[in-house]
């Protein structure tokens, strides 16, 4: 396979953000496998399209995006949604802070696979341009979605923990 | 707790949270076989071109070699509408490959894969349809004819024959009538089934997007 070894060193240096977008839109352990096996094999199929006119990074976001947001699989009975991270066992144990960051891990949760997208790569630091350009839309309409998806956020983390 | 904030425990959190995988393990994905919507896609198009072309060959070889006049032009008709949708399949192929090795914006990428399914759909659906007067006019017309080439004294027995009796009519005019209506409902309900629920997914990703 001509350019796998390259490749593969440019995903092993960058499969944190493979992990990433796994964590987000997958709920188990087992789809999360899937996912990462899906956007891996994109990837590759798609690695003769990338230019080095982007960072690699950026050029895997947008494949591990697209095969996650287009990633299809047939409903399963799931238990109670514990993505990101697992929630402590003994949340009375958990600080303060811990406690927070799981309701707002919850938050991101609930949205729709789109505003997951949009909320995954403003924590990784792209700007709104970027982000647009990742997404295939304007600037503008990223912001007015950062501004809703951050009302949103806010209105259903109180679900899961008082703010005081 | 502020989205501000979260970033900077998010990157810590998730920096460690999952098992490295090693370059060997990476390697060994390449080797396997793609779940997508696409390569799924894929896989069914070299599938119904390699039964088409199979399919073809068969309806031919009885075209050339049938017994009957009647069979051989049936079928040679069946071997003639394969040959056309060949090109129909093969054109979506390459589209769905096209697809498969490009790194699109996302809504692109989303607008591109209804392009194909909704295409792949509805020539699907087309084709079928197309089959069903195909197949109960040459069927009808074939008997009619093959009849009166092997009863050259009987005037017009097809027919007379075929109306006879009230069970023969009734069970032509359910054939007529079933036939096409069942294949027509079955052929929605798979292609809804199959690819339907994922386009209307699809769009209203799209719908999110643009709001």
């Amino acid at each position: 396979m001509p350019g796998a070894n390259e490749f593969i060193d440019l995903l092993n240096h960058n499969q944190n953000i493979i992990h990433k977008v796994c964590n987000l839109y997958m709920d188990n352990i087992s789809d999360r496998e899937d996912l990462f096996q899906e956007i891996t094999l994109q990837a590759w199929n798609a690695y003769n399209s990338f230019r080095n006119e982007s960072k690699f990074s950026t050029w895997l976001y947008r494949v591990a995006l697209n095969t996650a947001i287009s990633f299809y699989r047939k409903e399963k009975r799931k238990p109670v949604i514990q993505s990101l991270t697992q929630i402590p066992e003994h949340a009375d144990d958990a600080n303060n802070k811990e406690e927070q960051m799981q309701a707002m891990y919850k938050a991101i949760n609930a949205l729709s696979k789109i505003d997951k997208a949009l909320i995954m790569l403003y924590l990784e630091d792209y700007n709104y341009e970027e982000i647009g350009n990742i997404l295939g839309i304007t600037a503008n309409n990223v912001a007015v979605k950062m501004n809703r998806i951050r009302t949103k956020l806010k209105e259903e983390s109180k679900k899961y923990y008082q703010f005081s | 707790m502020e989205l501000e904030e979260l970033k900077i425990l998010l990157k810590e959190k998730l920096d460690t949270q999952h098992p490295k995988k090693s370059t060997e393990d990476i390697s060994a994905l390449l080797n396997k076989k793609t779940q997508s919507v696409i390569g799924k896609l894929k896989r069914s198009l070299w599938i119904e071109i390699i039964a088409c072309i199979v399919f073809a060959l068969a309806c031919a070889a009885v075209g050339i070699f049938g017994k009957f006049a009647s069979l051989r032009i049936y079928f040679s008709i069946f071997a003639f509408v394969c040959f056309l949708f060949l090109p129909v399949l093969w054109f979506l192929l390459q589209k769905t490959k096209k697809l498969g090795s490009t790194s699109l914006p996302v809504k692109s990428n989303l607008e591109f894969l209804i392009k194909i399914l909704t295409e792949y759909v509805k020539r699907y659906f087309q084709l079928t349809m197309a089959l069903i007067p195909l197949t109960i006019f040459t069927a009808f017309s074939l008997g009619y004819s093959d009849a009166n080439l092997h009863n050259p004294e009987l005037h017009n027995p097809f027919f007379p024959t075929l109306t006879g009796s009230a069970g023969s009519i009734i069970f032509g005019v359910m054939y007529l009538v079933l036939f096409p209506v069942g294949i027509y409902y079955v052929t929605k309900w798979y292609l809804k089934k199959f690819y339907g629920n994922y386009i209307d997914q699809l769009q209203s990703l799209i719908r999110e997007l643009e709001e």
